[in-house]
């Protein structure tokens, strides 16, 4: 099943894209000027990114990862938020902190792509670093290396493949990024991401958005496999357990690290806490305004139709999201656990970030959005899409529970005469309960805020959350940015919340019953 | 009158709010190789880890060949350092390893790794430059820790129970080549074990360290 619905909901809808541009006027459209003219600015773009998260990531999980002290769990999670919020709230968030006389353009954009991807960074290289056994550092000081030259040359070439690995991700999603650029970029930041929705949605040119996501599909694939290899050439490391260090005694080093940690707090939350104040302020004043009247603003028209209703949209796709990706994510994990291919697990778990979420909407609109398969009617194309963007994810939660648990009651509860689905149930049934819980919960988070897929499937009249608010922000006038930062808040409650349940369901009761013996 | 390699007068060692040991005179003179043995918690490490200048000392002097170094930083102090594992850098080759001292001096390549080669071959790894770490055995291993440690002269040279992750053989071969090496340079070293077979066989005193928190 999962494999069918990978192909006819995946596999078939980049096939329909790819055919536009295998023909002969495809192949034109390939090669042609107008396809690669964003290349080098969306390049440019995502490489200044990269760099700013890895420059105020590494200080972040340095600091996150290897010190004890109070509120480093605060600082942690905290870092962890932007991250998971939509990139459309975070976009709002960022023009809220920095208010409508800071031009937008290239420095806003890399400024809230280094933001949210900062936890990619201090994830992945802070796992590294904080088994790095710090006497490294001390022999090569006794051999004479000064604090900053035993950093550079010892300790960065062992954190190399980590932070190639964190780059090549932050690169990727800054290069393919969609609803920052669309609210706060300019002509000078647009992306392939970007240039695929206006010639979709603007121009019309259907063949030309297709050459344009072959050509994205080309080159992200191309930077994930240069980071797969890069991350890969690691020489084998002393890795230790992780043991937190004390903050250093001395003043330079105390404030070193607790400076660096409440500057990370102030960093991640100045952007949400703009965009509550904003929620709450109208004509210069407190008020309750845009709460009250997220009821109402433009209710009468389509073109932009009720705020509340576009949430009750969200919710609905967001619950047949979490059912179909369950379903599909939960036999796929299944499928590893009795196949034991724990390789294609990662494989899977991988390939979304290969197809950019408007590579997928696309896809999505060619194969079934027009005759003969057309169902744009049946209001299933976004929540399809969201599914194809949550299974690997729900792989990702479910096979590792399923792996670690403790297989001996299946075979106990057959030789008992136990039909293989009971006994199946018997061994994993406590385990998957409370993952595929955790799993729904993600697909939800994921649903709540996508943006790329949802703006080429949203029909007219009934648009999700995060396509509202970019269709509110298009429009002039305080209501409309007031009501958009309403539900941008709503969508950070949402999200936060149900971030908060799953992480609370993997760290409390999931444990995976290993075999004792 | 000779000059110590390391002396320590009325050292006090330990952290902030835990006092470990305190009134320590030692002293250390060139080619001589003092053994410290005790209880686990008795400060062994610390006291290593506070003449290194990883650890601040709470009190007392350090000098290193006459010159006080209680407050200079680690990278100038002239201390040389093997811990128990030998924490090769994984990225170098055995060669990159035994000259980053050197390299860091200012050192020459040429004569980097003519004083490489040299050291490889006292401590029985010649034409091992060019390996990788990962290809070494443990005991080979420590071995080129204990040459990276020697290559740029220190005055003096920590060990921190080098050869407990070794069998019983092989831990009383490497002792001996490393007593005779460490003898050749004139190196000072102080070194820490648990084993007082190891101790005396290879030290010129033993010195014990007591749990100064036990009455």
């Amino acid at each position: 099943m999962p494999a069918a619905f990978l192909t006819v909901f995946l596999a078939y809808p980049l096939g329909v894209l790819g055919s536009h541009v295998v023909d002969p006027t495809g192949w034109t459209r390939l090669v042609a000027a107008s396809t690669w003219h964003v290349v080098p600015l969306a390049l440019v773009q995502a490489s200044a990114s990269t760099i700013l998260a890895v420059a105020v990531g590494l200080p972040i999980a340095n600091v996150v990862s290897r010190y004890g002290f109070r509120g480093r769990a605060l600082a942690q999670a905290a870092v962890t938020v932007p991250f998971v919020l939509p990139t459309v709230v975070v976009a709002l968030a960022f023009r809220s902190l920095l208010g409508p006389g800071v031009p937008q353009g290239f420095v806003l954009v890399v400024l809230a792509h280094a933001y949210v991807n900062l936890a990619v960074v201090v994830r992945i290289v802070g796992s590294q670093w904080a088994q790095h056994d710090p006497n490294f550092e001390n022999v090569a000081r006794t051999l004479g290396a000064t604090r900053w030259a035993a950093f550079r040359t010892v300790t960065l070439p062992t954190l190399r493949p980590a932070i190639a690995s964190s780059a090549s991700v932050v690169f990727i999603f800054s290069f393919t990024s969609l609803g920052i650029v669309l609210l706060l970029g300019d002509a000078s930041t647009r992306t392939l991401e970007s240039q695929i929705l206006r010639q979709t949605s603007v121009l019309l040119d259907f063949p030309g958005a297709a050459a344009t996501a072959v050509v994205q599909l080309v080159l992200v694939s191309s930077v994930l496999a240069a980071g797969m290899l890069a991350s890969r050439r690691s020489t084998r490391r002393r890795m230790r357990p992780v043991t937190l260090r004390p903050v250093p005694s001395d003043p330079a080093g105390r404030i070193g690290v607790l400076g660096t940690a409440a500057i990370t707090l102030a960093i991640v939350t100045a952007p949400v806490a703009a965009l509550v104040v904003t929620s709450f302020r109208a004509a210069g004043s407190w008020s309750l305004a845009w709460w009250t009247g997220v009821t109402s603003v433009d209710a009468g028209t389509s073109r932009i139709g009720s705020p509340l209703s576009a949430l009750a949209t969200s919710l609905a796709f967001a619950v047949i999201c979490a059912v179909v990706a369950c379903v599909v994510g939960g036999l796929a994990a299944v499928a590893v656990l009795t196949h034991g291919r724990t390789r294609v697990m990662s494989l899977v778990a991988i390939v979304p970030l290969g197809i950019s979420s408007a590579t997928l909407g696309l896809g999505t609109l060619l194969a079934f959005g027009r005759p003969p398969i057309d169902l744009r009617g049946s209001g299933l194309l976004v929540p399809i899409a969201h599914s194809l963007v949550a299974v690997p994810l729900v792989v990702a939660v479910v096979a590792p529970a399923l792996l670690g648990a403790d297989a001996r009651p299946m075979a106990v509860a057959a030789s008992l005469g136990a039909r293989p689905t009971r006994a199946f149930l018997t061994a994993y049934g406590s385990v998957l309960r409370v993952v595929m819980l955790a799993s729904a919960g993600l697909a939800c988070a994921v649903s709540l805020g996508e943006f790329g897929a949802a703006s080429f499937l949203t029909r007219a009249g009934s648009p999700t959350v995060p396509v509202q608010i970019v269709r509110l922000l298009s429009r002039p006038g305080e209501q409309s940015y007031g009501v958009a930062a309403v539900l941008a808040v709503i969508l950070v409650i949402l999200t936060l919340s149900i971030v908060l349940l799953v992480d609370r369901l993997g760290t409390g009761r999931l444990r995976p019953r290993t075999a004792a013996a | 009158m000779t000059v110590p390699r390391v002396e320590t007068q009325a050292l006090t060692i330990g952290y902030p709010g835990r006092l470990v040991a305190a009134g320590i005179d030692l002293v250390v003179l060139p080619g001589e190789i003092v053994a410290i043995v005790g209880p686990s918690g008795s400060g062994k490490s610390t006291l290593l880890s506070t003449i290194v200048g990883v650890v601040p000392a709470l009190g007392g002097t350090i000098r290193v060949d006459g010159r006080a170094v209680t407050t200079v930083p680690i990278h100038e102090r002239g201390v040389g350092l093997v811990f128990q594992e030998p924490l090769l850098f994984p990225h170098l080759s055995v060669q990159d390893n035994v000259m980053y001292g050197l390299r860091r001096q200012g050192t020459t390549k040429e004569e980097a790794r003519r004083r490489s080669a040299e050291l490889l071959e006292w401590l029985d790894l010649p034409g091992y430059g060019d390996r990788s770490v990962d290809e070494l055995s443990g005991g080979q291993a420590q071995r080129v820790a204990l040459a990276r440690a020697l290559a740029p002269r220190p005055a003096v040279l920590l060990l921190d129970e080098p050869f407990s992750a070794l069998d019983t053989e092989l831990r009383q071969r490497l002792a001996l080549d490393v007593a005779a090496t460490l003898r050749r340079e004139g190196v000072g070293a102080i070194h820490v074990t648990h084993d007082p077979k190891e101790a005396a066989d290879m030290a010129d005193r033993v010195v014990a360290m007591t749990d100064f928190s036990r009455p």
